[in-house]
């Protein structure tokens, strides 16, 4: 579908589910930014932003830049502290170890939904490309099963993005598992 | 169908779904693992839940100070630390040993029973349901013998018993260690074993705990991750796609 329809289905969805978004990359940056505006300002809903493919201080910046309100997204940065770069100056913000550390981010972000989620929440996880670099298919197979599991079972929403062009089988299957509905953006 | 025992509610995040409810009141639970895996932050959200909860609890510090360990405890949100003091009573056994007299290398089966009856003296005074000894090794390092650690822990777990109190009894372990437990008897007497370790996986160190066994309760056997918050432990299953 084209930007426009793919808003408009962003906006039209009503009830949590788990949604996988396959973005070009030229559409990757602004489909993120679109995202968490749509789910935040739109929908009144809570989000907790899981990173993995670039530092969640980056993320905060470009948000920051298109004017969007932080006070309640939170962040499971995966991606900082292998690269010795964790901020600790944005008190939304937890770190995870590594990408391959999966169970804690599962942790992590169940500390958040007990500790600060009141009402609806969205979880995104960018990106299960770099998911996939980090670990191998049957570990992040069974990771997405079971946190997708568990994110139904607190009624949540579940965005997962992705790249087009770095979809391989093992991605496509996992995403063609645990999704109530894949949307390919052109 | 079998009449089910009545259980301490452990309120530990995901531990009470893995005991099938809670650990049978009144069993003496070994926690074993190696230094750094959350065995005492465990034992004492174990007293702290007790406490809410109205049941009084006791910790035995063989170790460290009691309250060196406190200023290290990590805060809790659902728990003031000031109230840890208050609602838990801390008592470090060098303080036993001075009064009863057993500032010796290793005790006589009259020391043994010296120390039982006064731990008992105790929970029977204070009406304790929740009892953390932290750590057995410490004392068995001073009982010399198997025989003598066996009727310890015997003793001690049926005593406490009988007045209702549940028991966990920190089990230190060293790398080598082959059991869950330093002397290897302390395994055999315990009504439950909870192992807490470390499992690496690519040059990550995840903390895990796992219940071997448990009287008086099916229960999981499964691993399972932990971390240590603020909101308390929390678990979630171990990835087994990882390989061992």
């Amino acid at each position: 579908m084209n930007y426009d329809q793919f808003l408009a289905k962003l906006k039209s969805l009503n009830e949590p589910e788990t949604v996988s978004l396959v973005f070009n990359i030229s559409s990757y940056f602004e489909g993120i930014k679109d995202i968490l505006n749509v789910f935040t300002k739109d929908k009144n809903v809570s989000i907790i932003y899981i990173s993995s493919t670039i530092p969640s201080k980056n993320i905060v910046n470009l948000l920051e830049i298109y004017g969007i309100d932080l006070k309640n997204i939170y962040f499971v940065d995966t991606i900082s502290s292998i690269m010795m770069a964790s901020d600790y100056s944005n008190p939304n913000t937890l770190y995870v170890e590594s990408p391959t550390m999966l169970e804690t981010i599962m942790i992590k972000t169940e500390y958040i939904l007990e500790k600060y989620i009141r009402g609806d929440v969205a979880i995104v996880i960018d990106s299960i490309n770099t998911l996939a670099v980090h670990n191998d298919s049957k570990i992040l197979s069974e990771f997405f099963h079971l946190f997708a599991t568990l994110i139904r079972s607190k009624n949540a929403y579940f965005i997962i993005l992705s790249i087009k062009d770095q979809n391989t089988q093992d991605i496509k299957n996992i995403m063609s598992i645990i999704s109530d509905e894949i949307i390919e953006v052109d | 169908m079998a009449e089910a025992r009545k259980k301490c509610v452990t309120g530990i995040r995901g531990l009470d779904t893995i005991l099938n409810g809670g650990i049978p009141v009144g069993n003496t639970v070994l926690i074993s693992g190696y230094a750094g895996t959350g065995k005492t932050t465990l034992s004492i959200e174990f007293l702290v839940h007790g406490a809410m909860m109205g049941e009084k609890g006791l910790y035995i510090s063989v170790t460290e100070d009691s309250g060196k360990l406190i200023e290290n405890l990590i805060t809790y949100d659902f728990f003031p630390r000031e109230n840890i003091q208050k609602d838990i009573i801390f008592i470090d056994i060098p303080e036993i040993y001075e009064k009863l007299g057993l500032n010796k290398l290793q005790f006589t089966m009259e020391d043994i029973n010296l120390l039982i009856e006064n731990i008992v003296k105790i929970v029977k005074e204070f009406n304790i349901k929740r009892v953390v000894i932290d750590s057995i090794t410490s004392i068995c390092y001073r009982l010399e013998t198997e025989e003598k650690i066996m009727e310890f822990i015997l003793r001690l777990g049926k005593a406490l018993q009988e007045l209702g109190a549940t028991t966990l009894m920190v089990s230190e372990l060293l790398p080598s260690a082959k059991g869950y437990s330093q002397y290897g008897v302390e395994e055999a007497i315990a009504d439950g074993i909870i192992l807490m370790g470390n499992y690496e996986r690519k040059g990550d160190l995840l903390r895990t705990i796992r219940v071997i066994k448990m009287r008086g309760t099916a229960h999981s056997r499964a691993t399972y991750v932990l971390e240590l918050t603020s909101i308390g432990i929390m678990l979630v299953p171990l990835l087994k796609s990882g390989g061992e």
